[in-house]
């Protein structure tokens, strides 16, 4: 075993969480280790290619599943520095206000532990660090908050066409709020829509880990660690604060990495995982967990993809993988079943892979896949709805029998959609067809259910008795431990996580730096 | 192994590093099997058998080197595969998978049709795919068929049609990030 020297902050993973905290920690002047469990990459290894993408996940399970409706964990984690955030299509909408008062409000759900207008000045000072691309006047939906630095991203035909279906049904759509740059900015090139986004994007147009605040933290003098497996949080003698975290390399050597604060953001999954493993006999069902809720509300939000088939060229390859267009016309939560829903339209299209061509028609094979291959990358279109995951404590990790390597156990993952998260789906489903008709399609299909964001788990709340975490991403039992990512949110809302996500790191990360003395006394 | 952008993008976005002779090379899966290039993990049962569906899933497959795709990625740390496999959540190793489902679909064909799968023709060869690509075949013993159908169904595609080759068959740029200093070679 070795000990590493002492550090003002050890963060626990390279994503998107987890590098706003070194680079904001380590450019307030602390020292800052980052400790990643994947390997080593940097935006030379990204390969514009939907098979070289796949190196972006993980292939060894952390992660088993009893759910009836999946979280889709190797779909949505990342593996290797930049965490899950490598390969995220940059799709930004803000949460809307109701979304974090949503027992309040509606008597379903769960509040968060403050209000939107608290978090607003995150997201514009966010905004404007990466170069936000969209039409905030267009957004009629769109909560309170600065305009966008950068005008929108492209629209091809492909977004003309299913604009026209949106409009012939009365729906408003709007240019899609994106984290890439439709201009240069700060030093950075614009986008030149190749629509590879999902292998990771090596320009610097979509602001990825490894393109924005991983390069400020390493300035700032943060360390950055490959191939190192966090176990455990350790904890002083009196189990009251956190000392450190134990890990493995990747020669299976045990490590102790000590620091005055423990910022975790290893992954929505990772995080209850690791807090499960840190039972001592001072917290004997896990470190922070004297509520009992470490691991419980897990969401991941429930999404289904429109296609059609039209007679014109779509222009199809053309964009971001994440789309050109959005509508959130049917955001509010009491129309029909109970939950919001956006749509991301025009989706660029690549032949292979999972949102692939091919793939959007799993059934064909032989000469029927070749000719519609060669129709499908002419004239088809592809829109995804991301649909509200409502909070259930029922929805849970647990730690499973079954152990990795290094005899940590892996994760046990139980989740099964609300009856209105249920009807919401199939009603949404049943839309996007119609939408896709409305624009003209010759033929309209959609896919079987898929999950994005995932959430929840180690959820934050103003209640120590049922919450881990305090508004500012605190540990109620243990305050210089900190959990980074989606995994705090209480809500899912229906809007892509990652935004928030920079957000609520920054939130807290400025709350870390300015009352430092009173946190790690 | 680490290709730099300019090899990466002159021999194609599958270029792989294949031993030949004592030393390694980068091939494309096509070129690795126009050069006959020897297989690692799969034997030559098991390789006829892959070919064989893959080339009834979508013809093209074999010339473009679907064995040699998915031999050199069963070799290959699996946390690095290129395998589709790895979103489906079969926990690896791979081999654990693909020997089983080949072994099947070999005994599937003889016990449908007493041929091998090289020697159905074009309506059997449906038959034969239509059989295992929706639910389990009687005495079906490997991992679900209908994920044996979407896996391999993806190998072919990805070497068929995820190369700059394959966009060129379906006439879509493919657009790569860093131009390349030439053609596709």
């Amino acid at each position: 075993m070795s000990k590493n020297e002492k550090v003002d902050v050890v963060v626990v993973g390279t994503g998107a969480a987890s590098s706003v905290y070194a680079a904001l920690l380590a450019e307030s002047g602390k020292s800052v280790v980052m400790l990643e469990k994947g390997n080593a990459r940097k935006l030379d290894d990204l390969y514009s290619s939907q098979t070289w993408a796949r190196r972006l996940k993980w292939a060894t399970p952390h992660m088993m599943e009893e759910s009836k409706d999946s979280i889709w964990y190797n779909f949505n984690a990342g593996h290797g520095y930049g965490g899950a955030a490598i390969h995220h299509y940059a799709v930004w909408p803000r949460y809307h206000p109701e979304d974090m008062k949503e027992l309040s409000l509606y008597g379903k759900g769960l509040d968060w532990p403050f209000e939107y207008d608290v978090l607003r000045p995150f997201y514009d000072q966010i905004q404007s660090d990466v170069g936000m691309s969209g039409d905030a006047e267009k957004e009629i939906w769109r909560p309170a908050g600065d305009p966008y630095p950068l005008p929108p991203v492209l629209q091809s035909n492909h977004g003309t066409v299913l604009a026209k279906g949106f409009a012939a049904l009365d729906q408003p759509t709007s240019p899609i709020p994106m984290a890439i740059l439709s201009r240069p900015y700060k030093g950075r090139d614009a986008c030149i829509w190749d629509g590879w986004c999902d292998a990771g994007c090596p320009t610097g147009a979509l602001a990825n880990p490894l393109v924005v605040f991983i390069p400020r933290a390493l300035k700032a003098g943060a360390v950055m660690k490959s191939d190192c497996q966090v176990t455990r949080v350790l904890t002083d003698s009196k189990g009251e604060r956190a000392s450190g975290v134990e890990y493995f390399d990747s020669k299976g050597e045990r490590h102790e990495q000590h620091a005055d604060v423990v910022v975790l953001g290893a992954f929505t999954i990772e995080n209850p995982r690791i807090l499960l493993n840190s039972a001592t006999d001072k917290h004997k069902d896990g470190l922070a967990n004297s509520s009992g809720t470490v691991g419980k509300y897990i969401m991941s939000h429930p999404a289904v993809t429109a296609f059609g088939m039209f007679d014109e060229d779509t222009e199809n390859y053309l964009g971001a993988t994440g789309g050109q267009l959005l509508t959130q016309h049917r955001y509010p939560k009491e129309e029909g079943a109970f939950g919001s829903q956006q749509w991301e339209i025009a989706l660029a299209l690549k032949p292979n892979d999972l949102l692939g061509i091919a793939m959007s028609r799993a059934d064909l094979f032989g000469n029927d896949l070749h000719k519609f291959m060669k129709e499908g990358s002419r004239s088809m279109t592809s829109m995804v709805a991301v649909i509200e995951d409502l909070p259930q404590a029922e929805n849970r990790i647990e730690l499973s029998d079954k152990k990795d390597k290094y005899g940590m156990p892996l994760a046990l993952a139980k989740h099964t959609w609300h009856d209105e998260t249920r009807k919401l789906f199939h009603a949404t489903a049943k839309e996007g067809l119609e939408i896709v008709k409305a624009a003209g399609a010759k033929e309209a299909w959609h896919s079987p259910p898929g999950g994005q964001h995932i959430m929840g788990g180690t959820i934050m709340g103003s209640d120590p008795t049922s919450s881990v975490t305090n508004e500012n991403a605190q540990c109620h039992d243990v305050p210089n431990l900190v959990l980074g990512g989606g995994g705090v949110f209480p809500t899912s809302s229906c809007v892509n996580s990652t935004y928030t996500i920079h957000a609520m790191a920054m939130k807290s990360a400025q709350h870390l730096a300015k009352n430092w003395s009173a946190i790690v006394k | 192994m680490t290709l730099s952008r300019r090899e990466f993008v002159k021999k194609g976005s599958l270029s792989l590093s294949f031993a030949l002779a004592g030393s390694h090379i980068l091939l494309s899966p096509a070129e690795a099997h126009a050069k006959k290039i020897p297989f690692s993990v799969l034997t030559k049962d098991e390789v006829k058998t892959l070919e064989s569906v893959c080339e009834i899933l979508l013809s093209g497959a074999t010339e473009s080197g679907v064995a040699h795709f998915v031999d050199h990625q069963l070799g290959s740390d699996p946390n690095d595969s290129l395998l589709v496999l790895k979103y489906f959540g079969f926990p690896p190793p791979y081999t654990d998978f693909y020997r089983p489902v080949l072994a099947a679909l070999k005994q599937l064909s003889q016990s449908m049709f007493s041929l091998d799968i090289q020697s159905l023709d074009e309506k059997q060869g449906r038959e034969f795919i239509e059989a295992m690509r929706d639910k389990n075949p009687p005495d079906w013993k490997a991992p679900p068929a209908p994920l044996a159908y979407l896996a391999l169904r993806n190998d072919a595609v990805d070497v068929v049609y995820g190369t700059p080759e394959g966009f060129k068959k379906l006439g879509v740029p493919y657009m790569e990030h860093i131009l390349p200093p030439e053609g596709w070679s």
